[in-house]
């Protein structure tokens, strides 16, 4: 008896919490929050430690960089420095730095905390600086004047894009392994530091007032993680969210209809592609994918637009070139009569012409006089949700054109083993690069190709070509622009051309938010990138509450706006007014809501107890 | 209970826990060769800044030596650095273990009605209490926790929009105290009355049977012989010889406990262990992976050996064997 009394108890306790607990956002708030919803949590908030996407948000939020990025076409602006000086050799560079700056902990924010950075995260090689900073060495002539010198001629400069962190905060842990360091100190420079971080629920990020292009409108935002895409869309729907990043393309479609909510699709240039093993490296590889015409032949086999359409549902960007960079202006057109389109005939053709035919008959081609059958090992990636459709489409597309595949599905650290080992003939993976295309140019070079397999390197189209390596070295000292970037095209035709990869499509973020609390969202670059998660991520910072709208449903999308969506930042008036009216709306009818849940929920768990006890009433039956 | 019962039910639990721990360590040597190259992929990093990484997480040397360097570690209560986060382990699974023990445990609690509704749907086998009793379980067993997560988020979060869409805790929420606890169970009834749900049948299913199997026993005749009541004989006799088998299965419940439910944590975006597992599998990041396991076994084996110690206090032919 006492043990049943003991259960209920419990029982009831447990629901009598339910019932008192308050609605969401009951306490009366006035700061103004944007939450943002999201799937992927940042893995350290440690710039020398983390690489995540979302901890790279976090960055962009925090710390100011020496140079800018422009939102609309990544062009370089003023950042910290308000100006530079370029010597006449392009070697060295002179920035000066705009008076006054500050940490968000009011320390004076000087040269020296710039070179500082730059040196040591050169000498100690922080994964998410070194690529930029391993050449440059930088002095503080004075607290205004930061010089740095680069080894080599390096058309990245005079843009310095690294994070730039407090050295009288960073200097302390960094005696011992700094990657350890958990860097929740929350000082920066940028518009929003980190304020707190629940791993696995959501970290907060605080206006700071002293960012160097004056505080944000808004003056906290919230990134809230979900493990379902579903029940994050449910947020963005019901207005617990305002802004959701990464939304499953099978949800998409259902917001692009709503006028309360914009669906964005923005590209970064990352991709998908059919890898090659065109047999320049260790391995066993097919020795027909050496021939540059079987690989031409496999890409005239694959309908690309058909897998953009059903397997990305048509949420991405129909480009078959490689995705070296975010920045469309790098992506190369290829002449018409060079373009190695849908044409599974020519593809036939080719082959047929080159000596592979079908000698014995089963359907499958065979190498040039007889012998070893045209099948290709194609692995398969475990980790995708796509791979297993992007197969489908394509091993029945090889086998048209008289090519078998033998499929294995590898997760992706078994896969870099076989592409290490060279065992592998297909497969399907992505990129995603940076800015700056050198380094996604540079993996396609002969030295990346991996000679010893303990030691994988990036090349893994085991694929070579001097004519490759030598633009490569051209473009990466070429200090004129438009010079450089007819050297990544004229490269990137080249890659194209000889098809160690068969880009499939170009991936792209799908973002939505809400259109009825701010205004001011910003795609970089303009028209075809996304909202947030974006290089430099500029809409944080320019974003605003809508004017005072006594509305309390917010279904109408298009009212008045008589905010400033040009967002010179400095506007604060529209701050105050907003949040507490619609704020108190929400909770009225979630406080309602919220006692019928209970009623329900006693009622259902009150009945299980009830039927529990009920044989006691008869219990005196069977005397 | 003999001393040797319970030394040899010691000595049982620690040279499982000892397997699991090699079993631990070589299952994840084997099934991933190079896992720092593959969590760098893409990232421009030179072979030197590889190889730092690869001492970082003990993955340089013989197996052997990696080995000794992760039991001595251990032995110091140090389960090495998240290759995600650069954590320590206990850390990042300390953090899951709070919200974990709130949802399982009070839902495992909540579940356990289902332990009194099927002595009395076991003892009046046959009547409409009993018929309703089972099939209403059957039912509630059948039907998978992700399911009923999917339809409760559907209908009383994403439609009526009474209970949190997911999370333990209001966005950006500063609460603490009392507050921060009525939050918290705000946001974890759905999940709560999810597993409870589906834990009910289950419990009930068990402790119906071994209700019946009590009700050929001849004590039960003796007892009624003597004159007692029905109520009386169920409660002083019936249900102390059916408690073996519930007890056994809530003690490995209990112990799962630990481990999170996967299904529904990741639904209701609830930060526990379950959640923390299929992010780590994912990832993957196997030091955190690796901790996860050994407190999952842990956990078992312990609740186990609680089970094994109360067998032998309920019932003492366990502990005279």
């Amino acid at each position: 008896m006492t043990r049943r009394l003991w259960g209920i108890a419990l029982a009831t306790a447990a629901l009598g919490a339910m019932v008192v607990a308050p609605g969401p956002g009951a306490a009366a708030d006035e700061t103004v929050t944007l939450t943002v919803g999201l799937l992927q949590d940042i893995d350290s908030p440690n710039v020398t430690a983390g690489y995540l996407v979302s901890s790279y948000e976090v960055w962009n939020l925090q710390y100011a960089t020496l140079t800018d990025k422009a939102a609309d076409d990544f062009a370089i602006t003023p950042g910290l420095a308000e100006s530079w000086d370029a010597s006449a050799d392009g070697l060295t560079y002179t920035y000066h730095l705009r008076e006054g700056l500050q940490w968000s902990d009011g320390q004076p924010l000087t040269a020296d905390d710039v070179a500082w950075t730059i040196n040591t995260s050169r000498e100690q090689e922080w994964v998410n600086h070194y690529s930029t900073t391993q050449n440059l060495t930088a002095t503080a002539v004075d607290d205004l004047t930061l010089e740095v010198v680069s080894a080599v001629p390096d058309p990245k400069l005079p843009m310095l894009d690294v994070y730039i962190v407090p050295r009288h905060i960073w200097e302390a842990p960094s005696n011992d392994d700094i990657t350890t360091y958990e860097a929740l100190d929350g000082v920066g420079s940028g518009p929003f530091t980190l304020d707190e971080w629940k791993p696995g629920q959501e970290w907060i990020m605080k206006a700071n007032p002293s960012y160097w292009q004056g505080a944000p409108a808004i003056d906290q935002i919230v990134f809230r993680l979900y493990t379902e895409g579903a029940a994050m869309v449910a947020a963005l729907e019901s207005g617990e969210i305002d802004a959701a990043h990464d939304v499953p393309a099978e949800l998409f479609g259902g917001l692009q209809g709503r006028d309360d909510i914009t669906a964005v699709v923005g590209s970064q240039g990352g991709m998908t592609e059919l890898g090659i093993n065109a047999g320049d490296g260790l391995g066993d590889g097919h020795p027909a994918l050496k021939d540059v015409v079987v690989r031409q032949a496999i890409a005239h086999a694959i309908d690309r637009s058909a897998l953009f359409d059903r397997v990305l549902l048509g949420q991405g960007e129909a480009i078959d070139t490689l995705g070296v960079s975010s920045d469309p202006v790098w992506n190369p057109e290829i002449p018409a009569d060079q373009q190695l389109n849908y044409d599974p005939e020519k593809a036939k053709q080719m082959l047929e012409d080159a000596g592979y035919k079908d000698t014995d008959g089963d359907g499958i081609r065979e190498m040039p006089g007889g012998g070893q059958p045209l099948k290709f090992r194609y692995a398969e990636r475990s980790e995708s949700s796509q791979a297993a459709p992007i197969r489908e489409f394509i091993t029945a597309w090889l086998k048209e054109i008289g090519i078998d595949t033998e499929v294995s599905v590898f997760d992706d650290t078994q896969l870099t083993d076989e592409v290490a080992n060279g065992t592998y003939d297909l497969f399907v993976w992505g990129w995603t690069p940076f800015v700056d295309p050198d380094p996604m140019l540079s993996y396609f070079k002969c030295d990346q190709v991996t000679t010893d397999a303990n030691n994988p390197l990036y090349n893994d189209a085991s694929w070579c070509n001097a004519e490759y390596d030598e633009l490569y070295a051209q473009q990466n000292q070429e200090l004129d622009r438009s010079k450089r970037v007819d050297l990544v095209h004229q490269m990137l035709t080249l890659f194209y051309e000889q098809a160690p990869y068969v880009v499939l499509y170009h991936d792209a973020d799908t973002q939505a938010y809400r259109t009825d609390r701010f205004e001011g969202w910003m795609q970089q670059p303009k028209g075809t990138g996304p909202v947030l998660f974006s290089n430099t991520s500029p809409s944080y910072f320019h974003l605003n509450l809508i004017g005072a709208t006594p509305e309390t449903t917010p279904a109408t999308g298009e009212t008045t706006a008589p905010g400033d969506t040009t967002a010179t930042g400095d506007t604060t008036a529209p701050v105050a007014t907003s949040p507490a009216a619609s704020g108190s709306s929400d909770d009225d009818g979630s406080s309602t809501g919220l006692i019928i849940g209970i009623i329900a929920g006693v009622l259902v768990i009150g009945g299980g107890i009830a039927f529990a006890m009920r044989s006691r009433s008869s219990r005196d039956d069977r005397e | 209970m003999r001393p040797w019962f319970v030394v040899r039910k010691l000595l049982g639990a620690v040279s499982t826990l000892a397997f699991v721990v090699v079993v631990n360590f070589f299952l994840f040597r084997i099934v991933n060769k190079d896992p720092v190259s593959k969590m760098f992929r893409g990232r421009n990093l030179t072979q030197e800044q590889l190889q730092q990484q690869r001492v970082k997480f003990n993955l340089d040397g013989s197996k052997w030596d990696q080995f000794v360097a992760y039991v001595r570690q251990m032995l110091h209560g140090d389960l090495g650095l998240s290759m995600k986060s650069q954590r320590p382990v206990t850390t990042v699974i300390g953090e899951a273990l709070w919200p974990t023990i709130l949802l399982v445990g009070v839902s495992t609690m909540l579940s356990m009605i289902g332990i009194t509704i099927g002595y009395r749907a076991g003892w009046r086998r046959g009547s409409r209490y009993d018929t309703t009793a089972t099939s209403l379980s059957m039912l509630t067993y059948a039907m998978p926790e992700f399911w009923i997560g999917m339809v409760l988020l559907g209908v009383f979060a994403a439609w009526l929009g009474w209970f949190p869409v997911g999370g333990l805790e209001d966005p950006g929420s500063h609460a603490t105290g009392v507050a921060k606890l009525l939050d918290q169970f705000h946001h974890m009834a759905l999940p709560a009355i999810v597993l409870a749900v589906a834990y009910i049948g289950e419990y009930m299913i068990v402790a119906r049977s071994a209700m019946i199997e009590t009700l050929r026993e001849d004590y039960l005749q003796l007892a009624r012989a003597k004159g007692m009541r029905d109520a009386e004989v169920r409660r002083r006799h019936a249900v102390p010889n059916a408690r073996l088998p519930v007890v056994s299965l809530s003690a490995i419940n209990l112990g799962f406990v630990l481990g999170g439910a996967i299904a529904v944590e990741s639904i209701f975006s609830w930060p526990g262990v379950g959640n923390l597992t299929q992010l780590a599998i994912r990832g993957p990041d196997f030091p955190v992976l690796q901790g996860l396991f050994l407190l999952l076994s842990a956990a078992v084996i312990f609740a186990n050996l609680i089970a094994d110690l109360l067998y032998g206090k309920l019932d003492p032919r366990v502990a005279g064997r």
